[in-house]
């Protein structure tokens, strides 16, 4: 009864058309643009979450382009597929909290449009099968993400961190269409399934450009090492937003795209290192910078590289179930967090973590979610992170991955506790600073947070249908199937969970010894100063920035705006060619 | 020395894209800069016919030097109200003084 061809195309386009049905409606309505907007992104999750039934491998549909763009093929195996659902479930859920938390604000048709807009590339980006679409989707993403970081588009630095944004992602798009017209150059067509299971039709050298082209274009994505500066900047968007595309669907884009390719390119020598060497000094340095963050969304935004580069690791140690899971577990939980703190914030009005404090009594729901997510952000057992993150970490020591990277991974784990702590503790306990009085928690927002926070206790139940999808319709893949039972052996029993449990646990207890652990931080504080200056990465970004300026700058010169001298110009050109054609005759 | 027909054209052709070209490069009167312009498309004009001709193509040559004819005539057209819409707004001719589009 079921069909699968019309339920992609259904979780692609209803989300699109809602976009263009909003911003029609206008902005005088804006009760209807609340309830159109949620109509249509619950249509589109209830629609991915059918495909759960019907879902095969190979090609599910296919429009003819002719012979220069290939055909549009999609696809819904594992991969994919889980990703759509994560994409409109948390969408859904983001909308919905929306309405109370943009209620009121001006030009809600332009905020809704781009979210469903948003939702909808989203999810062709993770079902399309050909390069070329792909690539197109990605942009589409980032064009969305940076229209909505700037939604408040009279803040400066709303502007400047959608720019900043926009321009980072773009380097990495660049690197996915040089990808993709390699791919057309050698084999004549952009299908990725036809190139993964055989990527022996390239030449070595060519696999190796494509290779790294990708994971450039996913740390962009993804906020990895080097591009890790544009995440924090883009705390500037609305908390859903921040929830939606900045914690859950658009930075796994990058994650998704490595484990996508990762049958083809885990033979190129060196890049399997060089991923597992990018998620590192991501999850390192983010969880350092995160450490010394007073902004609550920008902690967040710090952990969300530091987790992200957790995947990024998973994948190049050759753990793509484990990078999935723990993609699974962390758009749930850092979706949680996000829009507990965009609740938090929207109740006292300040994003500083240091005129918040003693909250905990004022807003008891906000608090209550807020710490679930941050039990699962920090890996303590029975939620979900804590499966995720040892299985990330088990595999790790597989495969004869190096023991340097596994370690450093274990002290971010260790780190990840003690930022996590300190956050909770900065914002709901304490004294209490604000003398404002305090809004309540609205009604939708309770609606999204609490199937969020259910999630973050019991998402890893779900690993045996997970990797049986994965395992079944991921063919060169090669993932295998694994059961609840083995989930808890393969945590439980290995001495590795132990150690990082011991480490987590560490994390935490420095937080509440911190009084006696003065002359250590003292020690340590030319590192806390250098993660306040994100290592110096922000200045490069502005040196890149500047001197970009300064060379137009400079090329003004050649910009006489006088007649004459253009038209000379114009007969320079005109003599070049007749000499060029003359020396060529 | 035997001067054909062809010949002629081509000086024709060559002085007036020269004379055009000069206009351009030393005039600084909008007028004069519209004037030069024009000249230059009548030597362009010719080329078309004379290209039409000597490759026995006469009726293709002559309908593409038309349709130039027309195209110049609109050219001409705004560019003589741009020039008197520049005249009212900035009050003077002179194109070195009307580089604010520079900016």
């Amino acid at each position: 009864m079921l069909q699968l061809e019309p339920l992609v195309l259904i979780t692609i386009f209803v989300p699109w058309i809602g976009a263009l049905i909003v911003w029609l409606v206008g902005d005088k309505h804006d009760k209807v643009q609340h309830l159109f907007s949620v109509v249509f992104s619950v249509t589109a999750a209830i629609s991915s979450i059918a495909m759960l039934w019907v879902y095969k491998t190979g090609t599910v549909l296919s429009f003819s382009m002719g012979s220069t763009y290939g055909d549009f093929t999609f696809i819904t195996d594992g991969l994919g597929l889980f990703l759509s659902i994560v994409a409109t479930v948390i969408g859904t859920l983001a909308i919905i909290f929306s309405v109370d938390y943009m209620h009121g604000s001006a030009q809600l048709g332009r905020y809704y449009s781009f979210v469903l807009f948003f939702i909808g590339a989203m999810v062709g980006l993770v079902l399309t099968s050909n390069l070329l679409l792909m690539f197109i989707f990605w942009e589409i993403t980032a064009l969305c993400s940076y229209a909505l970081i700037s939604f408040y588009n009279d803040d400066p630095k709303a502007v400047a961190g959608g720019m900043k944004a926009l321009i980072m992602t773009q380097v990495g798009g660049l690197g996915l269409l040089l990808a993709a017209a390699l791919l057309f150059a050698y084999t004549g067509n952009f299908d990725i399934n036809i190139f993964i299971s055989n990527p022996t039709l390239l030449p070595i050298n060519i696999l190796a450009i494509m290779a790294f082209g990708m994971l450039i274009a996913a740390a962009a994505k993804s906020a990895q090492f080097p591009f890790h500066t544009w995440l924090p900047d883009a705390m500037e968007a609305p908390s859903p937003i921040s929830a939606l595309i900045h914690a859950a669907t658009m930075v796994n884009a990058g994650v998704y795209l490595l484990a996508r390719f990762y049958p083809a390119f885990k033979d190129v020598p060196g890049w399997t290192i060089s991923v597992m060497v990018v998620g590192m000094l991501s999850a390192l340095m983010a969880a350092l910078m995160s450490l010394v963050a007073n902004d609550l969304k920008r902690v967040l935004a710090y952990s969300t590289v530091s987790q992200l580069g957790y995947m990024v690791y998973a994948v190049g140690a050759g753990g793509i179930l484990a990078s999935q899971f723990h993609l699974l577990s962390h758009s749930v939980f850092k979706a949680l967090l996000f829009l507990a703190a965009g609740a938090v914030i929207h109740s006292v009005g300040t994003r500083d973590m240091r005129e918040m404090g003693g909250l905990g009594k004022e807003l008891p729901f906000a608090r209550t979610v807020f710490i679930i997510g941050s039990l699962a952000l920090a890996g303590i057992p029975i939620f979900n992170g804590f499966w995720s993150k040892e299985l990330i970490l088990e595999t790790g020591l597989e495969h004869g991955n190096p023991v340097w990277i596994y370690v450093v991974m274990l002290i971010v784990a260790g780190l990840t506790a003690l930022y996590t702590t300190r956050c909770v503790w900065m914002v709901f306990y304490g004294e209490k600073k604000l003398e404002r009085p305090i809004h309540p928690v609205g009604r939708n927002m309770k609606i999204a947070l609490i199937p969020l926070a259910i999630g973050a206790f019991s998402t890893w139940i779900l690993i045996e249908p997970f990797s049986k999808m994965m395992s079944s319709s991921l063919p060169v893949h090669l993932i295998q199937e694994v059961n609840l039972t083995e989930l808890f052996n393969q945590v439980i029993f290995a001495p590795a969970t132990w150690i990082a449990l011991a480490i987590i646990a560490l994390g935490i207890m420095i937080w509440f010894g911190r009084g006696a652990l003065n002359g250590i931080k003292q020690i340590l504080k030319p590192i806390a100063g250098m993660a306040e200056a994100s290592f110096g990465f922000d200045k490069i970004n502005k040196f890149i920035v500047g001197s970009t300026q300064d060379l137009g700058e400079g090329l003004r010169i050649t910009q006489t705006g006088k007649l004459n001298w253009n038209v000379f110009y114009i007969l320079v050109a005109l003599v070049v060619v007749f000499a060029v054609l003359m020396i060529g005759a | 020395m035997n001067i054909s027909t062809s010949m002629v054209v081509l000086i024709a052709v060559i002085g007036l894209f020269g004379i055009g070209l000069y206009c351009l490069l030393i005039t600084r009167n909008l007028i004069r800069v519209l004037v030069g312009l024009q000249i230059m498309v009548k030597g362009a004009m010719l080329v078309l016919v004379f290209a039409g001709q000597s490759q026995g193509q006469p009726s293709l040559g002559q309908s593409m030097a038309l349709t130039v004819i027309v195209a110049d005539t609109i050219v001409a057209v705004v560019g003589l109200a741009l020039a008197v819409q520049v005249k009212r707004s900035v009050g003077t001719l002179d194109i070195a003084d009307i580089s604010k589009l520079k900016r």
